[in-house]
């Protein structure tokens, strides 16, 4: 056997294993899936009909979906900005060394590392009216117990609560190392025009930390968009719906209705939406190239 | 100056107790007697510190199976783990350093999936494995996991940096290609091969969305859905639903402070949050 049959022969043996399972678990669920999603197609049901378009026709009149749709946008509202926000600072506060950063590094990452149903048992308790330590606190300093997990209006910001803690950690790291990136001397320049602290931070930091900024936002939005445990686990998407998110409705349609075809047109409007927001990332990353060939 | 200095070490440290607080307080509560728990002023130290909450999830085991939950997490999460290394690795090295026919496009075709949500497939994976007969079994919680993208694509990467004289050295040696994977590549790969098991494993114990569809028998259930279940069983006892999420929190954050190098890197070098 010569050196080059060899080469092609190894290549396509050390390929093998992962394709099989690629294929079998990603590929074909992903052309399956389209494929459903144009059947009335029902776990129970004697014959799956194909019905074109008319699941992808039905979720634009369906008000729940719609509900589920500006639902997930909420959350995303909720958490995007001021998630980030919150990783910023901790990675701000972090990079100005304070004794112990290692320490203080480990303590806000912890919650990351934590399950989904994890977090979501200690916020039940957290947040619960009577025994919730947040309300004890509340009414102590003179506020009302509040029903976080189960008023209309509260529902949602108290799983977004819960998921700025869950997950601000890893973006803190990001932020962390973008910060690391910044070299001293444009901070000292700064200072030498007369630049205070904000102004530093306005026109040296943020514009520096741009990539990391613009990375940890859309990956930050792409996952909210796929929001699920929380509600699933914590409110089941109540009360009154208030918590139902997309994913959750079409976990619903599938496993809870049976209803196959119209749950896939529910998970191909997600990944169209995925998609769309990937595009705009890319199309920001060109643009600061762009700016920086300029 | 000075005081700008407490005043911020003051912050870092309020900030966090915020984090930490809650996974302390559920750490309290599982050491909680009954009768301090539903207290209207709570307990931040146990007044009488007990393991009845443990040995009650213990002798539970039949109809709530904590134990069997966690052999399942750790059965499912250290097989899938290795194998996801190994066909990853191989898979990677083949891309990076081996020349055949038809290998950019397939690399492409595997590339482009990065973009498609886990969740837009969760269905038809449920409905293959029960065509498959796979439903309620290891392999359901275990190999779909295996086709996730990112492990090849980021080897990859690392296998590119690994200069080429290292195996021209050995091909001279007369070595195949396949020992040169097994003595070059791989412990040259070594660091990020640890860390992406790191997240792999990490990601396995706590996933969610899988074991939920793959399996409906309480007892091949993984901890985070058997934790729900749990939850829903015992809402009253909140004490006994403390221990099982301590029972279930161990493992990771063992692994988290033995890993933190390893975990604060990846997560800077890949985007990956655990």
């Amino acid at each position: 056997m010569n050196g080059r049959t060899e080469e092609r022969l190894t290549g396509y043996l050390f390929v093998a294993p992962y394709l099989v399972v690629f294929v079998a678990f990603l590929a074909v669920p992903v052309a399956y899936g389209l494929y459903i999603s144009l059947h009335d197609w029902h776990v129970l049901g004697q014959s799956r009909p194909f019905v074109g378009f008319a699941n992808y026709a039905a979720l634009l009149r369906d008000d729940l979906f719609h509900r589920a749709l500006i639902n997930t946008a909420y959350f995303a509202l909720l958490t995007v900005l001021p998630g980030n926000a919150v990783s910023l600072l901790l990675a701000l506060g972090l990079n100005a060394r304070v004794r112990g950063e290692t320490f203080f590094k480990t303590l806000y990452y912890l919650p990351v590392v934590l399950s989904v149903a994890v977090t979501a048992i200690i916020w039940r308790w957290l947040y619960s009216t009577e025994f919730g330590i947040i309300n004890h606190y509340l009414s102590a300093m003179g506020g009302p117990r509040l029903a976080w997990l189960n008023s209309p209006a509260l529902a949602m910001p108290s799983l977004g609560l819960m998921s700025i803690w869950w997950g601000a950690g890893g973006n803190m790291l990001i932020y962390l190392a973008g910060l690391r990136g910044i070299p001293d001397e444009y901070y000292e320049a700064a200072r030498m025009d007369g630049a205070g602290a904000w102004a530093r931070f306005r026109h040296v930091t943020l514009p520096l930390l741009r990539p990391a900024l613009l990375f940890c936002l859309v990956m930050s939005l792409i996952g909210s968009s796929q929001v699920f445990g929380q509600s699933y686990i914590l409110t089941g998407g109540g009360p009154h719906y208030s918590t139902l998110t997309v994913v959750l409705y079409m976990y619903q349609t599938g496993f809870s209705l049976y209803r196959m075809g119209y749950a896939c047109a529910v998970a191909y409007v997600l990944f169209a939406l995925v998609l769309g927001l990937t595009v705009v990332q890319y199309r920001l990353v060109a643009g600061r190239r762009e700016d920086m060939a300029a | 100056m000075k005081a700008g200095r407490v005043a911020l070490h003051l912050a870092m440290a309020a900030a966090a107790l915020v984090f930490v607080a809650p996974v302390c307080w559920m750490l309290v509560m599982s050491f909680l007697p009954e009768s301090e728990i539903f207290q209207p002023v709570p307990h931040w130290w146990p007044e009488q510190p007990t393991w009845s909450n443990y040995i009650e999830l213990w002798k539970r085991a039949e109809e709530a199976p904590v134990p069997r939950w966690f052999l399942n997490s750790a059965l499912v999460a250290a097989v899938g783990t290795s194998s996801y290394l190994l066909i990853s690795s191989m898979a990677a090295y083949a891309f990076s350093r081996l020349t055949f026919p038809g290998r950019d496009m397939v690399f492409f075709l595997v590339l482009a999936t990065l973009v498609i949500p886990g969740q837009v497939t969760i269905i038809p994976v449920f409905l293959l494995l029960q065509r498959l007969g796979w439903f309620n079994t290891y392999y359901a919680l275990i190999v779909p996991g295996l086709s996730g993208v990112f492990g090849v694509f980021l080897l990859r990467q690392f296998f590119l940096t690994i200069p080429r004289e290292l195996e021209e050295a050995a091909v001279m040696d007369g070595c195949s290609r396949a020992a040169i994977y097994r003595s070059v590549i791989l412990p040259i790969g070594k660091p990020a091969i640890a860390t992406l098991g790191i997240f792999s494993f990490l990601g396995s114990w706590n996933d969610f969305m899988l074991p939920l569809i793959a399996v409906n028998e309480n007892e091949m259930r993984t901890l985070p859905v058997g934790l729900m279940i749990f939850l829903g069983r015992y809402t009253m006892q909140y004490g006994l639903v403390m221990a099982a999420a301590v029972v279930a929190t161990i493992p990771v954050i063992v692994i988290f402070l033995l890993f933190q190098r390893h975990i604060v890197r990846g997560v800077v070098l890949t985007g990956l949050k655990g």
